[in-house]
């Protein structure tokens, strides 16, 4: 491979078991977000304890998750499925949050559920089938995103390091991960080049986190610091016990979820990361697998404590089971591998969150680490964005999309950042189909 | 002296914005979501304030489990009035979230209302 990465020409064709996997998998994701089980946003997680205990009603649990939702499933999920070809979670998952929490019915979420799922799996080919024929092809445009999202990407690690432990760290992991990045070119021209230093980056990152912990530890028994003692009315131990006691009996419906999402991934029409899909669709599954479990670690301390603390867990879990599923060799196994991963992750939460609470540097490692992938992707995607304005438009299109974006920054981010400057292109893309029509603008080729 | 801790994905650019402002009778340090509920609840700091990418769920993390609903508000990623932050301060909220990409709007706004507060 060389040192851009086209996605392959993006299909959005499912088969007939792919197209009804999504669509029960939708239904019973629906149905579990209506159980106030499990939510796939982050963000929504923490407003499910008022709503379990009845001191939420479900219009106003709707109207939250629908405001923290919207921006992402329109701004980063559709356009992402669009121009990769590859499902993705926040197409598929954050609006079956919505719509179980919205159904005031428990039969009725299912149904609303299996719905999203057929628009999804017909509506998005048809929608990708059309806009392939129009004379701007906006969507074939928009895969020159993959190249800057999977290079920035990265860096993650690195931008995590230095934020955590200083410049002089962050600089020897910069050139540690540059140098991965040559050798892998070197030596393993077909393998993605930021896979090892992804894998080098994280590793770093971890090790010093727990170094740090450690050395406090030792520090704090040294200066005679008595360790603190839970005491049996803690309220946080309270909390975390009876959240995981709730999910713990729902136990055989988060096997199920799980085998669904392990044989999704393996079905290889689904990328549960920012940059996996692109992988997903050149089909280089291992790297994929690579990237989303580097991922897993800025995301694990987050959703245990969200989790044990309001009693939701997530859709996706610690999100290990997509790219477990990549590399499984049949549903079958996928499914058992699946539902096996879940099973332990949820046994295991209560002891997680206080393993957690004994390590407030790898807590700290996660959020660093999730604040950095957002600052790859920012520019990743920004930088993206404008390639593929470029592609389709040349100065014009740059000209329509990155105005859009600048307005929006001056309008105080009406849309959320990451999701303005791809939004940006679907629109000057229709634009420039327009102004094609009204004969004002001459289609530039796309490659 | 209102001791404000800060968490979430954008803790220490909140820290740092607020830190710049050198405003007087007000402390800021990074923290997080677990250790700063155990502080609040036990008044060993007065104000959290968590970021994330929505400004509501993640932001404010354990908070609302272990403070209850009451204390704490979020802005989501909308942009509050003062007359907005001063009528919640009144109210007691203690817990506050909003979004990252609007840090560098919201955190002075909340650092200046909570130093008027305390003056």
């Amino acid at each position: 491979m060389s040192t851009t990465l086209a996605a392959a020409s993006a299909g959005l064709d499912f088969t007939t078991a792919q197209k009804l996997l999504v669509i029960a998998l939708c239904a019973l994701t629906a149905y579990i977000s209506h159980m106030a089980l499990a939510v796939f946003n982050d963000g929504a997680r923490p407003f499910m304890l008022d709503f379990i205990h009845g001191r939420t009603t479900r219009n106003a649990m709707t109207a939250v998750a629908f405001g923290l939702s919207a921006g992402f499933i329109f701004g980063l999920g559709a356009p992402m499925a669009l121009s990769s070809g590859v499902l993705n979670p926040w197409l598929v998952f954050l609006p079956t949050d919505i719509l179980g929490i919205l159904s005031p019915k428990k039969w009725l979420a299912p149904i609303l559920g299996a719905a999203w799922g057929a628009v999804v799996v017909f509506g998005l080919s048809g929608a990708n089938r059309v806009a392939h024929e129009l004379p701007v092809d906006f969507l074939t445009a928009m895969q020159q995103m993959s190249t800057p999202i999977l290079f920035l990407f990265t860096l993650f690690p690195v931008l995590a390091i230095t934020k955590q432990f200083g410049r002089l760290r962050g600089g020897i992991a910069g050139v540690v991960e540059l140098a991965m990045v040559l050798l892998t070119m070197k030596l393993w021209p077909d393998l993605f080049a930021g896979a090892l230093a992804m894998a080098a980056g994280v590793l770093m990152l971890i090790g010093f986190a727990v170094v740090r912990d450690l050395k406090q530890r030792r520090a704090d028994r040294q200066a005679g610091v008595a360790e603190p003692v839970p005491d049996a009315d803690d309220p946080m131990a309270s909390l975390f016990s009876a959240s995981a006691a709730r999910l713990r009996k729902h136990l055989p419906v988060f096997m199920v979820l799980g085998a669904g999402l392990a044989v999704l991934g393996q079905m290889h029409i689904f990328g549960g990361g920012e940059a996996t899909s692109f992988l997903i669709a050149k089909g280089q599954y291992a790297e994929a697998a690579q990237v989303d479990l580097y991922r897993v670690f800025g995301f694990i301390p987050l959703i245990a404590t969200t989790a044990l603390a309001s009693g939701a867990y997530g859709i996706a879990g610690f999100t290990l089971v997509a790219p477990l599923g990549y590399l499984m060799p049949n549903p079958w196994v996928a499914a058992v591998v699946g539902a096996l991963v879940f099973a332990g992750e949820v046994l295991a939460l209560s002891y997680i969150g206080k393993w957690l609470g004994k390590l407030p540097s790898v807590r700290d490692s996660s959020e660093h680490l999730r604040n950095a992938i957002s600052n790859t992707l920012d520019l990743a995607i920004l930088f993206g964005s404008l390639m593929a304005a470029n592609a389709m438009g040349g100065g014009l299109g740059i000209l329509i999309v990155g105005g859009l974006f600048l307005l929006n920054e001056a309008m105080g981010r009406v849309v959320v950042r990451m999701a303005a400057a791809p939004a940006a292109v679907l629109v000057g893309g229709i634009l420039l189909n327009v102004l094609y029509w009204l004969d004002l603008f001459t289609p530039v080729k796309v490659a | 002296m209102a001791k404000i801790l800060t968490g979430g994905v954008g803790k220490s650019e909140v820290a740092q914005t607020i830190g710049e402002l050198a405003l007087d009778g007000l402390e800021v340090t990074v923290s997080n979501d677990m250790d700063a509920a155990m502080k609040l609840r036990a008044r060993q700091a007065d104000y959290f304030l968590g970021t994330c990418h929505t400004g509501a769920g993640a932001s404010l993390g354990v908070l609302v489990g272990l403070m209850g609903r009451d204390a704490c508000h979020t802005f989501g990623r909308s942009v509050p009035t003062e007359e907005t932050v001063t009528a919640l301060l009144q109210e007691g909220k203690r817990v506050f979230g909003f979004a990252t990409d609007q840090i560098d709007v919201v955190a002075p706004l909340m650092a200046r209302a909570i130093a008027n507060r305390t003056a």
